[in-house]
């Protein structure tokens, strides 16, 4: 029972290492899109919003079953509480920066770049999840 | 500071919270007890500063803290009080548990909002407790070595979950919000406009086909549209005070159906144009005749108001212009919808020529779902009308900015002076009168506040009168279902269209009512059949038909309920419009027999 619900861990984990690559790849499409529109980022909205956190929340789920430890279990939770970032850089990017509608300032600017660095760490994360639930897996 | 900045200040110290809290866990829990100590301290702090601004967002209206008064404060206070007790009675290794119970607390206040918007009910803060129990039993079982009693927690604490769920959403199914307690003694559709003209005026014909087809835009760029006659903007309808309008609607080819709402202007419920409510939708071979008169001077526009947000996106619009009977000076009258095709801004014509010392009348309509910023440079001149009402002895402008909501309409009015002028649209040229102007660089000027422009004038009631009907309106996003399905929907008052309660007004009422954006995207609020009286304004009198509620804002504005029928009273960003933010304004006994389509 373990050792499948460790496999399945593995899989969540890797679905969700394959969902954020692919929002990489949606953002690419909003970016070049033209013209921009409201529906340019929708992929990546749907992505970011709805599929990427329940495959973390899964995760979460999956990593408790397993008996993967605290530390696994807490790093597991660390990629839902940043991808509860990436959505927070976006508005108070916005309401700090003094952003309008047709407009961005150097300061908005400044925090909503954080998006993408922010993406780069979730993958990090992720990646670092990954390698212990394979060496979990692995460890029998 | 402004109530928006409140907001964003809110939401970065809950995140700090957030972090100190859990990082004081997580510290703590690997036995890293200086660290610890130093967050627990840290994350005090951070909660008390917390507390200072919850309390500075509540001076602009319980609307904006409901839920952190009601939960999300009281329970990182007591949970993080808690944990701080332990660790500075018991030591670093008997506060891991409480600690972690502070860190959950303090995400849950922070995320769950967001998730489901204002009011927060009694079902979800017992989901809120759920969340937080099950997430420390399980920080418990995976902190502690030994056998643990932390189990015996899980069971209750997945119960007051589960009922927070029923509690909290099985309201969500409920239907028919549109029931009044008086009975039904006139149809909507019997609501229609006269057949004559006042006297001296005549009746002026139009016919409109909608129907695809191909349009250029001025920059040479040919796209497809939805139009009215194969043009968009559609014929300019033009008539002048006290004429008859019979205005011919037919349908060639567009499938999902068309209507022709007059945006603005107060016509009798039937002639309105809002499917479902006031008239079913056009379809390919239908045909419907709208008839009223033209009784309000002023700039106006028309759309289609079935599924609108595309239809009207894709170019079934067009002006509504009338005119005084009484002479008025000859000279420069330029009708300029501004309309955003595939990204492209237009207004017509880019070039025009006036001799100079004419006077010259812009008037500029925003057709599109989002505000515009409107400069003019190379002349100061007066904003003359707002959503075609004239203001009470306007100033001259100069170096200043106009934001024009979705939807809005302002006539600007000036000398042509010898110079060349420009217009800007979002400071981009977009019509040059006389030539090319050395266009100024507008970036960088500040708005105009129409609030306090003008002078003051007699109105009909004001703040100080005594309302009959009373709403509010809380706008945010969250969790509702909007025509049976479930989505992240732009709510009101927590609900989304057909579930939030009409606003129900008797023939004869003076009405209030307040609008509050408690999210973080605009919404130019929008009323059917009737102009409003912003209520507080402190130069001219304001009447308006759609406002702009920037988010942190609180707009009142009143109206006399003169106009029976069903009104729609929704977002005019029609996308917003489409995800729920859309209510009735019901006149008692007034009901309609159709089925409330698409709008």
């Amino acid at each position: 029972m373990i050792l499948a619900m460790r496999r399945v861990y593995v899989v969540i984990v890797g679905l969700l290492l394959a969902s954020g690559a692919l929002q990489f790849y949606f953002a690419a499409v909003g970016a070049f899109t033209k013209p921009q529109t409201d529906d340019s980022y929708s992929l990546h909205l749907i992505n970011g919003r709805m599929v990427l956190p329940l495959l973390a929340l899964l995760a979460i789920g999956a990593a408790a079953l397993a008996r993967a430890g605290g530390k696994l279990v807490g790093l597991t939770s660390l990629v839902l509480g940043l991808l509860v970032v990436q959505t927070l850089i976006i508005v108070l990017g916005n309401a700090i920066g003094g952003a309008t509608e047709q407009r961005t300032t150097t300061l908005s600017l400044t925090i909503l770049g954080l998006h993408a660095v922010n993406g780069i760490v979730i993958m990090g994360v992720a990646s670092t999840v990954m390698r212990r639930a394979r060496n979990l897996m692995a460890a029998k | 500071m402004s109530t928006f900045s409140l907001i964003a200040v809110d939401l970065l110290v809950a995140f700090l919270c957030v972090v100190a809290w859990l990082g004081a866990a997580i510290t703590a829990a690997t036995g890293r007890g200086v660290a610890a100590r130093i967050l627990t301290a840290s994350a005090v702090a951070v909660t008390l500063l917390r507390l200072a601004v919850v309390l500075a967002l509540a001076g602009r209206g319980w609307w904006f803290v409901q839920d952190k008064v009601t939960l999300g404060l009281p329970l990182v206070g007591l949970a993080g009080a808690v944990a701080a007790g332990v660790l500075v009675t018991k030591g670093v290794a008997k506060a891991v548990v409480p600690l972690f119970a502070a860190g959950f607390s303090a995400t849950v206040g922070l995320i769950l909002p967001l998730l489901w918007g204002y009011p927060q009910n009694a079902g979800q803060a017992m989901i809120s407790l759920s969340l937080v129990g099950v997430a420390t039993v399980a920080a418990w079982r995976f902190t502690s070595s030994g056998p643990v009693r932390a189990g015996r927690l899980l069971a209750p604490a997945i119960a007051l979950g589960v009922a927070g769920v029923g509690l909290g959403f099985l309201p969500l199914q409920q239907v028919s919000a549109d029931s009044s307690a008086a009975p039904i003694t006139t149809d909507v559709a019997s609501l229609r406009g006269p057949s004559v003209p006042a006297p001296g005026g005549s009746v002026r014909r139009f016919e409109l086909a909608a129907q695809k087809a191909t349009v250029t835009l001025a920059s040479g760029t040919r796209t497809e549209a939805w139009t009215y006659n194969k043009t968009s903007p559609g014929p300019e309808i033009a008539a002048v005070e006290g004429d008859l309008l019979e205005v011919t609607l037919t349908n060639v080819d567009i499938e999902s159906g068309v209507t022709l709402h007059w945006h603005g202007y107060d016509v009798p419920n039937a002639e309105d144009g809002a499917p479902g409510v006031t008239q079913e939708a056009v379809l390919p071979g239908g045909r419907h005749v709208y008839r009223f008169l033209a009784n309000q001077v002023g700039t106006y526009w028309y759309h289609t108001h079935q599924v609108s947000s595309e239809g009207v996106r894709k170019g079934l619009f067009g002006t509504l212009i009338v005119k005084p009977r009484a002479a008025v000076a000859e000279g420069a009258d330029l009708v300029l919808p501004i309309h955003t095709f595939d990204g492209e801004v237009t207004l017509g014509t880019p070039e025009r020529t006036v001799p100079s010392g004419e006077p010259v009348r812009l008037r500029v309509i925003n057709t599109d779902n989002t505000p515009h910023r409107i400069t003019l440079a190379g002349t100061d001149f007066r904003v003359t009308a707002a959503d075609g009402n004239d203001l009470h002895e306007p100033g001259p402008v100069s170096g200043k900015a106009l934001r024009l909501a979705a939807g809005a309409r302002y006539d600007l009015s000036f000398t042509m002076p010898g110079n060349p002028v420009a217009l800007l649209v979002d400071d981009g040229l977009s019509l040059s009168l006389n030539g090319a102007a050395v266009v100024a660089d507008t970036s960088g000027w500040s708005e105009l506040d129409l609030l306090s422009y003008g002078t003051p004038a007699p109105t009909p009631f004001g703040p100080g009168s005594r309302f009959d009907r009373d709403f509010t309106l809380v706008l945010d996003r969250g969790l509702a279902m909007v025509e049976g399905a479930p989505m992240f929907a732009h709510t009101v008052n927590g609900l989304g269209y057909p579930n939030i309660p009409s606003q129900v007004v008797r023939e004869g009422d003076l009405v209030r009512f307040t609008v509050v954006n408690r999210g973080i995207e605009t919404h130019p609020w929008h009323l059917h059949g009737h102009r409003v009286l912003v209520l507080g304004a402190r130069g001219s009198p304001l009447w308006l038909d759609t406002f702009d509620v920037r988010p942190g804002e609180v707009w009142r504005v009143a109206f006399r309920a003169s106009n029976p029928g069903m009104w729609m009273n929704h977002c005019h960003n029609l996308d917003h419009a489409e995800q729920g933010m859309v209510l009735h304004l019901a006149y008692e006994g007034v009901g309609s027999t159709m089925s409330h389509a698409a709008h």
